[in-house]
């Protein structure tokens, strides 16, 4: 079996999860100023590539969290393919944006298109997750949230005034019911690896 | 819906099930693929409203948010719309004049807050339709018109960004309200921002001020070396020792 090679540059992803400022810092200093060209010659603004950035960096970091994220790549060409993309998107959907895509020389490096293809995939499914949950009755979403924020379950009943038993299950079932949404829905097909 | 499968679903994730019937709920996982694809989305789910309802990644926002606003307060200098500050090398350059100066009047060896008390410029508004309090806020604080500052600040509705309550915490302290003051930079200081080791450096000077030295020396220390004003701290710590 082929051993991954993790790069060196997972200290990036390593710092987002850790939130740690400074490397979050210098991930603004050294690979925004690139983005940010990209998007404003190609009918974008600061502002927009604000959001881009940081639309990006909170799905990087949603992916390392949730499923675990080794990078194989360089962290420059990944994000900025992800920023660059996430921006061609945007334009597609508010097509009366006039489009001049300025062509750049990108690695098309084999490993940095999986990686950026895993990410969106993650995207993809998170976006699909959040539209299910909010689909949610109140009373399953109060008690998933609170199930989640809360240290123990005990602490769950007590603050709902429900007992131990009730909310343990409930949390099943409102999980299950959860998944049958996102299972029953077309957009889940497209992202079902 | 199948309530028997999810409550068995939740109980062996959480390791909570029986020996026995964890043996065959792992048998009906190798031998019926739909059940196991069944488990393994409830799994994903699982993990997913982990990540989701996780402080750690409120904070991670939250944090992201203050370094982007900052990264691109920078970059929007040359915009016309926004209001313009100075940039922050110039308030560097005149705290190496202030400091110079103060250096030369100085009576004694004993370090005085107003050797320290160059804050750097406050950035809230950027553009002209901002919230009124706020921009007066900004623009007392940076004239170094404290008492005023603190009244705009007052009037502020929302003050729960720890970027508006490190600037009104050191108004209040240039203005003697150490207790409210500190208050606020105890907050920061436990959270996450990137004010964390800026406050304590105003915990510090707030102890200064107050000619209360073994407090500030125990603030002082607590800076770690990468922090923007170790060196001023590591300066004012020999001078108290």
């Amino acid at each position: 079996m082929k051993e991954v090679q993790v790069h060196q540059d997972q200290q990036y992803i390593d710092g987002l999860l850790q939130n740690n400022s400074s490397v979050i810092q210098s991930i603004y200093k050294k690979f925004a100023p690139k983005v940010i060209y990209f998007i404003r010659n190609n009918s974008g603004d600061y502002d927009d590539a604000q959001d881009v950035i940081q639309e990006v960096l909170v799905t990087v970091y949603n992916q390392a969290k949730t499923n675990g994220l080794q990078l194989t790549c360089p962290f420059d060409a990944y994000f900025f393919l992800l920023c660059k993309r996430r921006w061609l998107n945007e334009l597609k959907k508010t097509s009366n944006k006039q489009v001049t895509i300025t062509d750049d020389n990108v690695s098309t490096d084999e490993n940095v298109q999986e990686m950026t293809f895993q990410t969106e995939i993650f995207d993809e499914k998170q976006s699909l997750f959040d539209e299910m949950f909010r689909k949610l009755g109140e009373k399953c979403q109060e008690v998933l949230k609170l199930s989640f924020v809360t240290k123990t379950m005990e602490e769950v009943a007590e603050k709902l005034n429900v007992t131990y038993g009730y909310v343990r299950k409930k949390k099943s079932l409102c999980t299950g019911q959860l998944t049958e949404m996102i299972q029953q829905s077309n957009r889940f097909k497209s992202v079902k690896q | 819906m199948n309530e028997e499968k999810y409550i068995g679903f939740e109980s062996y994730i959480n390791n909570e099930m029986p020996q026995e019937e964890k043996i065959i709920f792992e048998e009906q996982l190798q031998n019926d693929s739909q059940f196991k694809e069944s488990f393994e989305l409830y799994k994903e789910t699982t993990q997913f409203l982990s990540t989701k309802f996780s402080s750690e990644t409120l904070s991670f926002k939250e944090n992201l948010k203050e370094i982007s606003k900052n990264h691109f307060a920078e970059k929007a200098t040359s915009k016309p719309r926004v209001i313009s500050f100075k940039p922050w090398q110039y308030s560097i350059a005149a705290s190496v004049v202030l400091f110079v100066g103060v250096l030369f009047f100085m009576q004694n060896g004993t370090p005085q807050y107003s050797d320290y008390n160059n804050h750097e410029t406050a950035v809230f508004v950027e553009r002209s339709n901002a919230e009124e309090s706020l921009k007066n806020a900004q623009d007392f604080f940076n004239a170094k018109e404290y008492g005023k500052a603190v009244a705009s600040f007052k009037n502020i509705k929302d003050i729960s960004s720890e970027e508006i309550q490190y600037f009104y915490a050191i108004s209040l302290i240039e203005t003697n309200d150490y207790l409210q003051g500190e208050l606020f930079l105890n907050m920061i200081k436990s959270g996450n921002s990137i004010y964390k080791d800026k406050a304590t450096w105003n915990l510090a000077l707030s102890k200064l001020k107050q000619k209360q030295y073994t407090e500030c020396k125990v603030y002082l220390k607590q800076i770690p070396a990468d922090a923007e004003d170790y060196d001023k701290a590591q300066e004012l710590l020999n001078d108290l020792e």
